[in-house]
């Protein structure tokens, strides 16, 4: 059971380091070295940085559905879980 | 129209629509407010909505029978409607009418209050959520509690509760004032007492359960007028994104410049300061956690994170739209400009403009209203918030030491949420012409800088002592309160001096680090008795954490 605690843990400070290194990748839109992504993608008027901030907000909902797919297993049932407040 | 002065105005401006309620409207303290005609359209919703939500208010204090009822709603909201609530708490006027006016002002810049405010809650999923409802009953308090000294961390973790959600309620009820003003031509006195009295009698008599539910409704109606709005400005632009952004391009004054970022914002320690503020204080806002307890069990607690995401992910998403549609539909119409060159009423009101130009006096009327009714719903989970911090954090487990009679405290509970009432509409007057910028500034550093680390600590490092925990505490809230006077806000907005001591508004980039690293050194360093009951507390707790009522029992056989 320990062990599976400590996987579930192992799952958690991935993910959650997956989301800050995605997070904080939007700081390039202010470095010199992003500068390409205020540049329009190809023939639309639609920019690197657009493009980032939307493509943030739908991976992070993709990476919690993966998430809650992940840790859905070997979980006690939600009666069980119950606390008695 | 965004004259070379706009540069320089911009971090007061940014102050004021960072936070994902409602306290962007104090931004029209720095300005003139501009008061409108009374708008019939906007006054019959708003009272039709007044009206829906005093009946469900009703139908909770008929359901409201204990202290528990009162804080959690009896643990018996759904997912769906708790992520609902959360999101309602989130997609407010700030992020539809102040996440609007910054990308009218400055394109793509203004997005990132967006991100930061969605970022987040996958976070909140991963690390949190479940730990935090199975550990807890009624606040995140609770959780550490649990883990540390039960006194002096309580302590330490209600003042920085109060802290922030005192301030919060300040920077609403004045941002209150000052948008109903703008919005419904209302005077400034009786918006706050209007707001006051209605949230009083959705929290004293429905506590959580109305307070959720009015949550909910907002929620719902803020999705929809925002789609309306972004299917009409579409249809302005034959339904093509490029359409859109090109005419947006070509109207703005700053031209193509507002699809990349540099038109608002330039430095990146500026941003990440920013990003860090928004990011880990929403981990460590109060009346958000404490959402996390209205819900019956572990996975209903996840699944209202995820859905909250959901809602949140579409709605900014949709705010590219209408922001990027206020440029391409207002710019060059005189109509909605003063002989100043600027937006009338201000920036924040581009989004209402917008709502005029593609939808008539009939969607202004209907944005205006559910503008009127996030502000209700935002200072209700927070006055629910303040109500727990004193009359069960404080009463029910410090002095009661954890066996109130249920009575006493739920009577307790109902004259804190009238006291909290009162006290808002004292600070809401008080601070009217007051320049407030750094009070809606410090819920979330002090959020970020002192509730985050010891709850994520308490959760996740085995090392971490009560010792550790205060020391980390106390100089994340001092820290905070320091570096945000010396900085931009106070030294020079407030003060009057030339230049600022400190050059960021938002220090919780460098106030978090210092939290950790202190906890961090008083915990190891910690040989007291307390410091070997708190670390093995922490695999004692471990398997409940997890696995909630279930890995208690588990833990009776390892």
């Amino acid at each position: 059971m320990l062990r599976a605690v400590r996987r579930k843990t192992r799952h958690r400070l991935v993910f959650s380091l997956v989301i800050l290194v995605l997070y904080f990748a939007y700081l390039f839109n202010y470095l010199p070295s992003g500068e390409f992504l205020a540049q329009r993608l190809g023939t639309s008027w639609i920019t690197g940085s657009l493009a980032m901030f939307a493509g943030l907000i739908v991976m992070f909902i993709l990476l919690e559905l993966v998430f809650l797919c992940l840790d859905s297993d070997d979980e006690p049932d939600a009666k069980g879980s119950r606390l008695g407040h | 129209m965004v004259t070379s002065h706009t540069y320089m105005r911009v971090p007061a401006l940014f102050s004021l629509l960072l936070w994902p309620d409602d306290s962007f409207a104090v931004g029209s303290i720095d300005s003139v407010v501009e008061r409108q005609a009374l708008n019939p359209t906007a006054i019959t919703m708003f009272l039709v909505f007044v009206a829906v939500t005093l009946a469900i208010s009703y139908w909770a204090s008929r359901k409201t029978r204990s202290s528990k009822d009162f804080y959690t709603a009896g643990g018996g909201i759904s997912g769906l409607q708790n992520g609902t609530a959360i999101a309602g708490d989130f997609m407010s006027a700030a992020s539809f009418l102040g996440i609007t006016g910054l990308v009218f002002l400055g394109g793509f810049d203004g997005l990132v209050l967006a991100l930061g405010a969605f970022a987040a809650w996958p976070l909140m999923l991963f690390l949190l959520a479940k730990r935090v409802r199975n550990l807890g009953s009624i606040t995140f308090v609770d959780v550490v509690s649990q883990r540390l000294e039960r006194n002096p961390i309580r302590v330490v973790t209600v003042t920085g509760t109060i802290v922030v959600v005192i301030l919060y309620l300040i920077a609403q009820m004045v941002g209150a004032g000052k948008l109903i003003e703008l919005l419904f031509g209302l005077p400034y006195q009786v918006a706050v007492i209007l707001v006051s009295v209605l949230v009083l009698t959705y929290v004293t008599f429905g506590g959580m359960l109305a307070t959720t539910w009015v949550q909910i409704i907002k929620a719902l109606l803020l999705i929809f007028g925002a789609t309306v709005a972004a299917f009409l400005v579409m249809k302005e632009a034959d339904f093509s994104i490029n359409i859109l952004l090109q005419g947006a391009a070509e109207n703005h004054p700053r031209g193509e410049a507002i699809l990349g970022s540099g038109v608002l914002f330039r430095d990146p320690v500026q941003i990440a300061t920013i990003m860090v503020s928004m990011m880990f204080g929403t981990l460590g806002l109060p009346h958000i956690l404490m959402r996390l307890f209205t819900v019956p069990n572990m996975r209903e607690a996840r699944k209202s994170v995820f859905y909250a995401s959901l809602f949140m992910g579409y709605f900014y998403l949709v705010i590219i739209i209408l922001g990027f549609g206020t440029i391409y539909l207002l710019y060059g119409k005189p109509e909605y400009f003063g002989s100043d060159g600027g937006l009338l009423g201000g920036n924040n009101m581009a989004a209402i403009h917008l709502s005029n130009a593609v939808g008539g006096s009939l969607l202004t009327g209907f944005m205006s209203a559910v503008s009127f009714a996030t502000i209700l719903a935002v200072v209700a989970g927070l006055t629910v918030s303040g109500a727990a911090a004193i009359s069960h954090d404080i009463y029910a487990e410090v002095i009661c030491k954890g066996n109130p009679d249920a009575r006493t405290e739920l009577a307790l509970t109902r004259i804190t949420t009238l006291g909290i009432g009162v006290i808002a509409i004292v600070l809401g007057i008080m601070f009217e012409n007051e320049n407030v910028a750094f009070i809606a500034t410090m819920p979330m550093v002090v959020a970020a800088s002192v509730n985050f680390p010891i709850l994520f600590l308490s959760l996740f490092w085995p090392g971490l002592t009560t010792r550790g925990a205060i020391a980390g505490g106390v100089v994340g809230l001092v820290s905070s309160v320091v570096l945000i006077v010396v900085g931009p806000q106070v030294w020079v907005s407030v003060l009057g001096y030339e230049q600022a001591l400190f050059p960021y508004d938002y220090p919780a980039l460098f106030t978090l680090p210092l939290a950790l690293a202190f906890t961090w050194f008083f915990s190891v360093s910690d040989r007291s008795a307390r410091s070997i009951i708190d670390r093995r507390n922490y695999h004692d707790l471990l398997l409940r954490s997890e696995y909630g009522a279930k890995g208690k029992s588990l833990e009776v056989h390892l």
